[in-house]
């Protein structure tokens, strides 16, 4: 194995842990915190790949930001955040079901690909390509995604404002 | 390596974005009596992107590097998806004046979701595709919970909220795995690299295509993904209803024909099948359900799963010979219900006004209290249920006879058609006995007029197009999507 290969496993065993953890966690703030591991092996794993840029904004965007503002959201909203359990009685169900798409998808995965017998070309000065693309072919969609987050936040803001009114 | 923006193509898409954000900014400035002025503001910049895309009519044009397509196709949906606005537009006036809902806020999530249809059609690329439809449905689980106070909508928006992102999660997946097979996001791209040798990853390929369809089957409410569509549909206000309904579901359809016949049609010996699977069920379990309903905006809604039953019915033909001719019967069948269906909500939303609770006992003597109102809602009903002289046996008609073409399967599924159409006369009808059979109390009913002109405006179309079809069957061949 190569040392990044080495790092690889160390990264995805932290992540898998972080998930695990996130999401048995009875406490909302613990699992929103356990949420910043999983997201922050994530972009070290994209970082081992080479993709720099994707990795950086992965672990700015959701890191830095996404968890942020769980943690606000629950701040503001005042949700019971105590020992409550967060767990309904399906957890043995959901818990069959999450195995069995894991074996489908390991199974697709592995099947495709195989272990270890394909060697990926790594782009180089992907941040550079990734920025080239994103503000030339992908304007639009770029634009358009503005307009997703604009119309979340304003619809948002009307939804859960308290009503004077009534 | 420069590419230049094609600015007249994306016109339309330009106009809209504009008038949205105006919307925005004019309703912070309005006193409360006059919040409804958005909707005329917002009126205006439909209609010119409406005029901006009419002379886009007949053009060819691909911009953003061959992801952005302005062809027939395209134009036909922007049209149409348009002409759906405006008339939603209508719908919601005084409904949202009414109800004293947020009326800024509410035109410019509808702008920015019919903002997401019109680009919808012409998006020939994984990423563009998906931006879209987020663009549809992000606004719409917003307005569907928009009557804050009830908690039916709220639970609707909820409902349609979860099932969305799950569905869009399952899609994307699918999307990263297409990728990772054909190496490309554009449709065309992708179409030639699935036709060729994959490899041993045609298993991985196929379980890709698999997730994407399990995808747009959501948003299109195909069973087993239906179960959300009657609960949000009853929650939602219901000029939001008729939009989803109508312009929401045509705009998942546009992308999935626009992936199946295009991107994925090398496939179409494995996806065929399960096609056919989805619109037998979805076309069965929509009618039988339906036949239990006693509130009419459920009915309705049941009705709407059950029709999308129908549209997918082409998807199980391609492959059979008959491309081009079951695209076109989709294209063809989607347009005649968005209009049968805007009308039979315009006729509920007049209702609407009388009783809240919507029951179809609640249409009772409708025939003398608003005999025009009546009149339409019996036509739209025999409409739906496929039944000349009306627009929706055409529909019906182009996708039998595609099935009858494709032969084999197709033959069979043409008859379970047939056999679910004579099914649903049963509910459809149920809606016209009330209204002329049973007395009801005598109270002259007053609907607003923008209400009872879109109305009758339908029930126009639907009978001018069983006259001349080729109001809308003219156009759907053109498309050059699909090769003969």
């Amino acid at each position: 194995m190569t040392g990044q290969e080495y790092a690889f496993v160390v990264l995805a065993l932290v992540g898998t842990v972080g998930a695990v953890r996130l999401v048995t966690a009875k406490n909302v703030v613990h699992a929103a915190l356990y949420l910043v591991v999983t997201l922050a092996m994530v972009g070290s794993i994209y970082l081992v790949l080479g993709a720099e840029f994707v990795g950086w904004v992965q672990i700015l965007i959701y890191v830095g930001a996404i968890v942020i503002l769980f943690l606000f959201g629950l701040m503001l909203t005042k949700a019971p955040i105590g020992r409550e359990s967060l767990d309904n009685q399906q957890r043995g169900l959901a818990l069959l079901v999450a195995l069995a798409v894991l074996a489908g998808l390991v199974f697709l995965i592995q099947d495709a690909f195989h272990w270890g017998d394909r060697k990926m070309n790594l782009v180089h000065n992907t941040t550079g390509e990734v920025g080239r693309s994103i503000f030339q072919h992908y304007v639009l969609p770029f634009e358009a995604v503005s307009f997703i987050l604009l119309a979340a936040l304003i619809g948002a803001v009307v939804l859960a404002r308290r009503e004077e009114r009534e | 390596m420069n590419p230049t923006i094609d600015y007249h193509a994306i016109l339309p898409e330009l106009i809209l974005s504009g008038t949205l954000v105006v919307v925005l900014v004019v309703d912070v400035f309005l006193r409360p009596p006059r919040k409804w002025l958005a909707m005329p503001l917002s009126f205006a910049g439909v209609l010119a992107a409406f005029v901006a895309t009419l002379t886009l009519i007949g053009a060819d044009r691909t911009t953003f590097g061959g992801s952005y397509h302005v062809d027939p196709f395209a134009v036909l949906f922007k049209v149409f998806f348009l002409s759906v606005a405006m008339i939603v537009l209508f719908l919601s006036l005084r409904y949202f004046r009414e109800g004293r809902y947020y009326q800024g806020e509410y035109y410019f999530l509808l702008l920015s979701s019919v903002l997401g249809c019109v680009m919808m059609p012409s998006s020939r690329d994984l990423l563009m595709l998906f931006i879209s439809l987020e663009l549809v449905s992000a606004p719409a689980f917003l307005i569907a919970a928009f009557r804050k106070n009830d908690p039916r909508s709220n639970e609707a928006g909820l409902k349609f909220f979860l099932i969305g992102v799950l569905s869009s999660a399952v899609m994307l997946y699918g999307m990263s795995l297409i990728y990772g097979v054909t190496g490309s996001t554009n449709l065309y791209e992708i179409g030639k690299a699935l036709a060729g040798h994959l490899g041993g990853q045609e298993t991985l390929a196929l379980a890709a295509i698999l997730f994407v369809v399990t995808g747009f089957a959501f948003k299109v409410s195909a069973f087993p993904f239906q179960f959300w569509a009657p609960d949000t549909y009853e929650g939602a206000p219901v000029p939001v209803t008729a939009f989803l309904a109508s312009a929401s579901k045509a705009a998942g359809f546009t992308g999935l024909l626009q992936l199946m016949f295009v991107a994925f049609i090398h496939q179409a010996a494995f996806w065929g099948p399960v096609f056919a699977a989805f619109s037998i069920f979805t076309m069965s379990i929509g009618n039988l359900v339906a036949l239990q309903q006693r509130q009419a905006v459920r009915l309705l809604a049941y009705s709407s799963i059950a029709q999308a039953g129908y549209m997918l019915l082409p998807f199980a033909l391609a492959g059979h010979g008959v491309d081009k001719e079951a695209f076109a019967a989709a294209v063809t069948y989607i347009l005649i219900y968005a209009i049968m269906n805007l009308g039979a909500f315009a006729v509920v939303v007049a209702v609407s006004r009388k009783s809240s609770a919507l029951l179809i006992a609640d249409f009772a003597g409708l025939m003398r209290n608003a005999p025009l109102l009546a009149l339409a809602m019996t036509i739209f009903m025999v409409s739906l249920a496929g039944v000349p002289p009306t627009a929706g046996f055409w529909g019906k008609f182009f996708v039998f006879r595609a099935g009858i073409d494709a032969g084999g399967i197709g033959i069979a599924l043409a008859v379970v058609m047939v056999v679910n159409s004579v099914i649903s006369l049963f509910y459809y009808l149920a809606i016209p006995r009330q209204m002329i059979l049973v007395e009801g109390p005598e109270e002259p009913m007053r609907s607003p007029a923008l209400v009872t002109f879109v109305a009758a405006l339908a029930a126009a179309a639907v009978i001018a197009v069983f006259v001349y079809p080729d109001l809308i069957a003219h156009f759907p061949p053109l498309s050059t999507l699909v090769g003969s």
